[in-house]
């Protein structure tokens, strides 16, 4: 019995975290908690720090000149664009809250949030979104000072041919308004334009699967896989 | 200058679209974190594709950098290194084929490394000292080759449960250290 593990603190689970050696079920635990637990966050931040100065040991290779002319072609102003989403107008006309500042893009996307811990501030909405009707289990946590909203799908796969829309239905509100397609990766963030920002708090968020582009309606016409309110943390 | 402040002023101006500065940080750190992924992947072009990608993270989510007391190669180091092994996982789950992996040459430190990571890379280096030379050599093997667990177990010919009770309590040890 000298196998015997010793028990993981909070400490050792974020350096096995940053080291990639969590299996995915466990990696998708850890990455949930991640979203709302501070503390965590910032052990993960310790261990990656610490642990980035062993790529000292690194040898710097130079790249060859292709990847530096791909990447300046890639930042030229021309291609440097991210669709908006313009969905939902009406429906926050009609509430009122949104005037002119509705033509603004509603959400952009960004899939590559686990290396956004250090700067994300603590969450202070979260839902947990399900369905009794499907397996999706997803956790979403609004981070206030950089106004995203991480949306973290633990458990659900995407129906083949569809994608996931993310919508918002404002407390009082009898429409949804679109936050916008996700992107397939189980975890991505959306920045939640300022207009939006005040009416989180009890607000339910929805996942339906959609055609590819999005409901072509502007509102959900698939069905709704996991659905949950924001509340407080 | 090659300095945490110049790299660190370098990704604020490349949020702010200035794309001359995003270039110049490319210049800056693109040889060391193409190394960094080269040494997870050893395969230059899987290697060159995912550096591509980490630029393309780095110049699209530079926005979302925020200085915090973490070195900004802490920063970006993480999204190569993320992106390395992510490629590195779905390479595996696709193909076990490491027999046509080449070799690379040794990775001994140089003085361009050095000045790179600048910070005090001392710190981990001597709490990692203070583990036996296996356990040490594990936790590099998780970091620096992205290796899993049952690698480790199969590299230092130990039963998976053991190589997992050595590298946790090598995290705890070292935990300790670094926070003294």
């Amino acid at each position: 019995m000298d196998d015997v593990e010793p028990e993981r603190d909070d400490a050792v689970l974020a350096g096995e975290y940053v080291l990639h050696l969590l299996d995915p079920a466990e990696r998708a635990t850890f990455e949930a908690r991640l979203d709302v637990d501070g503390a965590l966050r910032a052990e993960v931040a310790l261990w990656a720090d610490a642990l980035a100065d062993l790529a000292a040991d690194v040898r710097p290779v130079d790249p060859p000149a292709r990847v530096r002319a791909a990447l300046e072609r890639m930042a030229a102003p021309a291609t440097d664009t991210v669709a908006p989403t313009r969905r939902g107008r009406s429906i926050w006309a009609r509430l009122g809250m949104l005037g002119a500042a509705a033509a603004i893009a509603l959400a952009v996307f960004v899939g590559v949030n686990r290396d956004d811990i250090f700067g994300l501030s603590p969450a202070i909405y979260i839902a947990q979104m399900q369905s009794e009707d499907t397996a999706f289990q997803v956790l979403a946590g609004y981070h206030p000072d950089e106004a995203a909203l991480v949306v973290n799908r633990s458990a659900g796969d995407i129906p083949p041919g569809r994608v996931l829309e993310l919508w918002l239905i404002a407390p009082g509100a009898d429409a949804p308004v679109s936050l916008g397609v996700l992107p397939d990766d189980p975890k991505v963030t959306v920045t939640i334009p300022e207009d939006l920002r005040d009416v989180l708090r009890g607000s339910t968020l929805a996942l339906s699967d959609e055609p590819p582009g999005g409901s072509p309606t502007g509102a959900p016409t698939g069905s709704v896989l996991a659905a949950g309110a924001l509340a407080d943390v | 200058m090659n300095t945490p402040q110049e790299i660190e002023r370098l990704i604020l101006r490349a949020a702010d679209g200035d794309r001359q500065a995003f270039m110049s940080l490319y210049d800056l750190t693109s040889a060391k974190l193409f190394g960094v992924c080269l040494r997870v992947l050893r395969d230059r072009a899987e290697a060159e594709d995912v550096l591509q990608d980490v630029f393309v993270k780095v110049w699209r989510n530079a926005g979302r950098y925020t200085a915090n007391g973490f070195s900004p190669m802490t920063w970006l180091i993480t999204i190569a290194r993320n992106g390395a092994i992510d490629r590195l996982r779905a390479r595996k789950a696709k193909a076990e084929n490491l027999d046509a992996v080449a070799e690379l040459p040794d990775h001994g430190p140089t003085p361009e490394a050095a000045a790179v990571a600048a910070s005090d890379a001392a710190q981990v280096h001597r709490c990692l000292d203070e583990l036996a030379a296996d356990r040490a050599g594990a936790v590099k093997g998780a970091y620096l080759d992205g290796m899993t667990y049952q690698e480790l177990a199969d590299t230092y010919a130990v039963p998976l449960n053991t190589m997992r009770t050595w590298l946790r309590r090598s995290l705890q040890k070292l935990k300790d250290c670094l926070s003294q």
